[in-house]
């Protein structure tokens, strides 16, 4: 079940509409969600509800947004994000960019790892895995 | 659509004959009872389901969703009893307690809350008690329960506010219901002194405002511990 690039970015696009309430016209494969589109964090889960509904996938804890690595005392220390914790990042999330923000990974800037390109693509690599 | 746990007696029976009369579609569970007072007719479905087992409530969720697609209302209201001084409490009597008022009420929210996000709706009621904020003698286990329950209450309405879900509880005092019998029996009129409205309230009374927390008019409250209760509690913080 392969699916063209644009499609992706279509679905993608029409679920954070719906689960930010945002105008799609305001929605750009750069935006990022908590701080260009004002996504709380209820709002992750809503993503990942709606994209698990559109694209018929099951997407596993953890795995399109971080959970528990922000309240582990090793991977924070002064509102930073340890190195121990960045590779923690990488490894349970590598779609996203984690190179920009390991320059100064403080904690209040994570959320602009979170880009509406970055669900692309963690998309386009998890349902090119799934077999026709 | 509304689910109501433990809805074959008691609060849970007339919660389910309120919703029903209001035309919900009515989905209870009952454990222990049998289908009782509300027996299953026209738009309101039985089934038994173990609260305490997080595998029967995702099962049980699950064949509703199957058949509604949608949930629009949860009732937590399975709860139970079992009282006695503190030292006398075994641990059992603190597990059953907790298994069946908090980690019930936590696995039935649990399974309602991505379809409510999906749908961008939804509400749901928590049945407290006034112990859970006063507490009460030989009734560490069961007041601890309430008490977590309040405080889940609270916190899940600040979460999913945003996802128009609203969380409230009801918390009644003495209801003239089998699973306050006892305490009714040992101290019937001495407890009814205490009560400032004179009387035990019925089933039918609490069911009314969780008709009200569910109703469209209820629409601005969330994250609200709705004390029902005579008045009782008003003597209790004197």
């Amino acid at each position: 079940m392969t699916q063209d690039k644009n499609e992706i970015v279509k679905g993608v696009m029409a679920v954070i509409s719906q689960a930010l309430k945002v105008d799609d016209r305001q929605i750009h494969p750069g935006s990022s969600l908590i701080k260009d589109l004002g996504a709380e964090s209820i709002d992750f889960l809503d993503i990942v509800f709606r994209l698990e509904k559109t694209f018929k996938i099951k997407i596993p804890k953890g795995e399109l947004f971080p959970e528990k690595i922000l309240t582990d005392a090793r991977f924070v220390k002064d509102g930073r994000v340890t190195s121990e914790g960045i590779l923690a990042l990488r490894q349970a999330i590598p779609s996203a960019d984690w190179e920009t923000f390991s320059k100064n990974p403080l904690v209040a800037d994570l959320g602009e790892v979170f880009t509406v390109g970055m669900i692309v693509d963690y998309l386009s690599e998890k349902l090119a895995m799934v077999k026709p | 659509m509304a689910l109501v746990t433990g809805g074959a007696k008691g609060i849970g029976a007339a919660v389910v004959r309120r919703l029903a009369d209001e035309g919900a579609k009515v989905y209870f569970t009952f454990h222990t009872s049998g289908a009782g007072e509300a027996a299953p007719k026209g738009r309101v479905f039985g089934f038994p389901c173990d609260v305490r087992k997080k595998n029967d409530v995702e099962a049980f969720v699950g064949r509703v969703l199957e058949r509604e697609s949608r949930v629009d209302v949860l009732v937590n209201n399975a709860g139970i009893i079992r009282d006695g001084l503190f030292l006398a409490l075994s641990e059992e009597d603190w597990e059953d307690v907790w298994a069946t008022n908090l980690m019930g009420t936590v696995y039935f929210t649990r399974a309602v809350l991505r379809p409510m996000i999906l749908q961008r709706g939804g509400r749901i009621i928590n049945l407290s008690s006034i112990v859970g904020e006063l507490g009460g003698v030989g009734q560490a286990n069961y007041a601890a329960s309430k008490g977590a329950v309040n405080a889940l209450t609270k916190s899940l309405a600040a979460e999913v506010a945003s996802k128009n879900i609203l969380v409230n509880a009801v918390s009644p005092g003495m209801v003239n219901t089998a699973m306050s019998g006892a305490a009714r029996a040992a101290f019937g009129e001495k407890i009814k002194e205490r009560i400032p409205v004179g009387s035990f309230a019925e089933p039918e009374e609490i069911a009314e405002v969780v008709a009200f927390l569910a109703s469209e008019e209820a629409r601005y409250i969330t994250g609200q511990i709705i004390t029902v209760d005579g008045g009782i509690s008003l003597l209790s913080r004197r």
